[in-house]
């Protein structure tokens, strides 16, 4: 280790052996132990820090107050947002489960609902067969009468 | 109650949530605000808004990417940096100045004298270095996260960090020099010091 790479690594990450990137502590702090450049150093960046915690921030009384009794405005979450959190809720795993698969059975409810109301132009060819009952009586009759006529 | 429950509750308009976020974070968030704009009133407006942003940008906040305090030093960065740039450095620099000035009042020791002109020092340091300084020293951050608030690589940080640190101490050894003068010309009797003669004689001509 060079004298060089010792400082950048104490202004970098400052005089606490504890911040130093771990693969180079231990070679630092045999540098440290025989390099007398590298421990004044050091020491004038221990002072600066201990200078440096002595500038204090002062108080501010009524900003607490100030903050919490701002005028708030009112919290609207996007439709998508809204939906998204109610498919995919972060606390519950189980309904991290079944809401989900709720979701996957619509497809297949709006299918059956649709296929009820809606023909699609598949019409029955002879209206007298209004009954499926009729028609498989038909049916059923069907090969009889062929064979004894 | 855990960051993210208390943010899932903001964003739902939990009051409750949100002043139990601000009674977390205001101290944290003001030192910083004060330490990079250096006057009280801007620091309490900065503070404000912050946490206004908070609430009205809490579904922005993803828990996976970053930390609470994390992501509020970075609207705080955000907004402080508007700020300065909107208003200019000067304001800043005296706003230092008169909060020195009131110090040099409440002590006179060497060491209180030091501490003035760091305080006077740290206010001169360009926005970036200020800001590494500050996350770094001040508010505990690692260099990787204070690079994530500050939004510039890790290598940058470091580099910003470690030339502060350096004109901090160049600044603190010229004041060194400057106190010693006095002492040693009351010693020697004569009108120079060890120290400037010694600069003088290193010197050309």
């Amino acid at each position: 280790m060079t004298i060089e790479e010792f400082t950048k690594i104490v202004e970098s990450y400052g005089s606490e052996a504890a911040r130093w990137p771990a693969e180079q502590r231990e070679q630092c702090r045999t540098f440290m132990a025989s390099n007398t450049a590298a421990s004044t150093l050091l020491n004038q960046q221990r002072e600066l820090e201990s200078l440096l915690n002595q500038i204090t921030v002062p108080e501010f009384p009524t900003l607490e107050s100030r903050v919490l009794n701002q005028q708030l405005p009112k919290q609207e979450a996007s439709v998508l947002d809204r939906a998204l959190a109610w498919l995919l809720p972060k606390n519950s795993f189980s309904q991290q489960l079944w809401r989900p698969a709720m979701l996957a059975c619509l497809p297949l409810v709006f299918g059956i609902v649709i296929g009820n109301f809606f023909s699609f132009g598949i019409a029955l060819e002879n209206d007298s067969f209004a009954y499926w009952d009729d028609e498989l009586t038909m049916l059923s009759l069907n090969e009889y009468t062929e064979n004894s006529f | 109650m855990t960051d993210e429950e208390l943010m899932m509750a903001v964003c739902r308009g939990d009051q409750r949530a949100y002043q139990t976020i601000v009674k977390q974070h205001l101290t944290s968030i003001s030192h910083y605000a004060f330490r990079i704009l250096g006057n009280q009133k801007d620091t309490e407006d900065i503070t404000q808004e912050v946490f206004l942003k908070l609430w009205t940008n809490a579904p922005q906040w993803k828990p996976e990417k970053a930390k609470l305090t994390t992501w509020l030093h970075r609207i705080t960065h955000n907004l402080c940096i508007d700020y300065l740039r909107k208003h200019g450095r000067m304001q800043t620099r005296e706003s230092f100045e008169e909060e020195t000035a009131s110090f040099e009042l409440n002590g006179a020791d060497a060491s209180n004298y030091k501490i003035k002109i760091l305080n006077q020092a740290l206010g001169q340091l360009p926005e970036n270095q200020r800001s590494a300084i500050t996350l770094c020293h001040y508010q505990g951050f690692s260099n990787k996260e204070a690079a994530a608030i500050m939004n510039i690589s890790v290598k940058a940080l470091e580099s910003a960090v470690a030339r502060a640190k350096r004109s901090l101490r160049n600044r603190l050894l010229e004041e060194d020099v400057k106190t010693e003068q006095p002492v040693e010309n009351d010693k020697l009797g004569n009108g120079k010091s060890d120290s400037v003669e010694s600069k003088q004689r290193r010197e050309p001509g």
